[in-house]
C-alpha cells in the first residue's frame, strides 16, 4: 500500500515522458513503462523554437514601444509559458511509444553460463 | 528530456542564454539612437569666504560659493534603454603650482530619472515642479515621471549644491576658472557613459555647457548667510526614512 503511494508520487515527481505498454500485454512487471524519444525530441525542440522567439518578440516589441518593461514582460512570460509546455509529462509526448520486440520465451528458458558452468 | 527534473533544467539553461542575448542586443541598440546634446552654461556670481571644513575644525579654508545659470537639453540621452542620468557642474581650476594638473570639483548635481524609471527620493525634482510650501509641507512624492520628456532643464541662479575649496586651502583669486557640463547615462542594461566617453559615431559633441574663464574673487569679509545657502538635493534625505 505504502509502496503503491510511493511509487505513483515518484512518477508524479518524475514525470517522465514514457509510453506505458497497453493493459493486458502480460509485461508489466518487465517493462513498467519504455521511453519515449520522439516526445523527448519535441520537447526539446519546442524549449528551443519558443525560447527564442520569446527572446526575438521580447526586442522587438521593446524597441518600437520604446518601453524596456515590454521586453521584461514577453521576457518572462514567454518563458514561463516554455516552462508550462514542457515541463508536465503531457499525453501529446507519449505518443510515439516504443515497439519492443516480444520476448522469446520465458525467462526460465534462459541458458545463462558463468565459467563454462550452466547457472539456472 | 526524459524527466521533470532534466526538463526543468534544460529549459532554465536555455532560457539564461536566450536572456543574455537579449541584454546584449539591448545594449547594442543604443547606438541606433544619435545623440545631440546642447546646453548653455553661464557664471552669475561667485563668492568667496572663510570657514571650516566642520565645526569642531581649527583649520580655516576658502570656500567658494559658486552660482549659475544653466539651460540644457538632454533629451535624446533618454530612449528605451535609459534608467537614469547623472548631471553634474563641474568647476575646474588650475593648480596652486603650475606644474600640477588643474583641480575639478563638482558645485552641484542632479539624478534625472528616465520615463520607466520608478520615483526613488534622490531623483532630481525642478524647482518648477516643487510643492510652493517650502520643505515643511510633506506633500506625497511625485509616484509618475516628473516629466514626459526628461532631460530638458531650465535654472535660474542656481545655488551650488557643494562649496568648493581647494587641497592648499587658499582659493582666493585663483585665476582662470571654467564651469562645465558633465554627464553620466546610467541604462537598464549595458555600458555607462560619460560625457568625456566619446566612442560612438552617434555621439555627439556638446554643444556648449562650458563657461568663459572667470576668475574666484578675494574673500568677502560679511555676507549675509542667506547669500550663502546651498541647495539641497534630494540625496539630502538620506539616511532618514523616506
Amino acid at each position: 500500500m505504502a509502496d503503491a503511494v510511493l511509487e505513483k508520487a515518484r512518477d508524479l515527481f518524475e514525470g517522465q515522458i514514457v509510453s506505458t505498454p497497453p493493459p493486458g500485454d502480460g509485461h508489466a512487471g518487465l517493462m513498467a513503462a519504455s521511453q519515449d524519444f520522439e516526445g523527448q525530441r519535441l520537447a526539446e525542440l519546442i524549449t528551443t523554437v519558443v525560447l527564442t522567439l520569446t527572446g526575438i518578440a521580447a526586442f522587438l516589441v521593446g524597441y518600437v514601444t520604446q518601453d524596456i518593461y515590454q521586453t521584461l514582460r514577453i521576457g518572462l512570460g514567454g518563458t514561463a509559458l516554455t516552462f508550462l509546455l514542457v515541463v508536465p509529462p503531457w499525453p501529446f509526448f507519449n505518443s510515439h511509444s516504443v515497439n519492443w520486440l516480444p520476448p522469446r520465451g520465458s525467462v526460465a528458458g534462459f541458458d545463462i553460463e558463468v565459467d563454462g558452468k550452466k547457472v539456472s | 528530456m526524459h524527466s521533470t527534473l532534466v526538463r526543468i533544467q534544460n529549459v532554465f539553461g536555455f532560457f539564461t542564454t536566450v536572456a543574455f542575448c537579449l541584454a546584449i542586443l539591448v545594449a547594442l541598440s543604443v547606438v541606433s539612437f544619435p545623440q545631440s546634446p546642447s546646453a548653455s552654461l553661464q557664471l552669475r556670481n561667485v563668492q568667496v569666504v572663510k570657514g571650516r571644513p566642520h565645526y569642531y575644525s581649527t583649520k580655516r579654508e576658502e570656500y567658494a560659493h559658486v552660482k549659475f545659470d544653466l539651460d540644457m537639453d538632454l533629451t535624446s540621452f533618454f530612449n528605451w534603454n535609459t534608467k537614469q542620468v547623472f548631471v553634474y557642474v563641474k568647476a575646474s581650476y588650475p593648480s596652486s603650482s603650475p606644474s600640477d594638473p588643474p583641480s575639478q570639483a563638482i558645485i552641484w548635481d542632479a539624478i534625472i530619472p528616465g520615463v520607466a524609471a520608478p520615483w526613488h527620493h534622490n531623483q532630481y525634482v525642478p524647482p518648477s515642479s516643487k510643492p510652493s510650501g517650502g520643505k515643511k509641507s510633506k506633500s506625497k512624492p511625485p509616484q509618475q515621471p516628473l516629466t514626459t520628456t526628461p532631460g530638458l532643464l531650465k535654472l535660474d541662479n542656481q545655488r551650488p549644491k557643494y562649496q568648493i575649496t581647494d587641497a592648499s586651502g587658499q582659493l582666493a583669486e585663483r585665476a582662470n576658472a571654467t564651469l562645465e557640463l558633465g554627464w553620466n547615462i546610467q541604462p537598464w542594461v549595458g555600458l555607462l557613459s560619460w560625457s568625456n566617453w566619446g566612442g560612438l559615431a552617434t555621439v555627439k559633441e556638446i554643444d556648449g555647457g562650458r563657461t568663459e574663464p572667470f576668475d574666484f574673487p578675494d574673500v568677502v569679509g560679511q555676507v549675509k548667510k542667506e547669500e550663502l545657502k546651498t541647495e539641497v538635493g534630494g540625496e539630502g534625505n538620506r539616511g532618514k526614512p523616506a
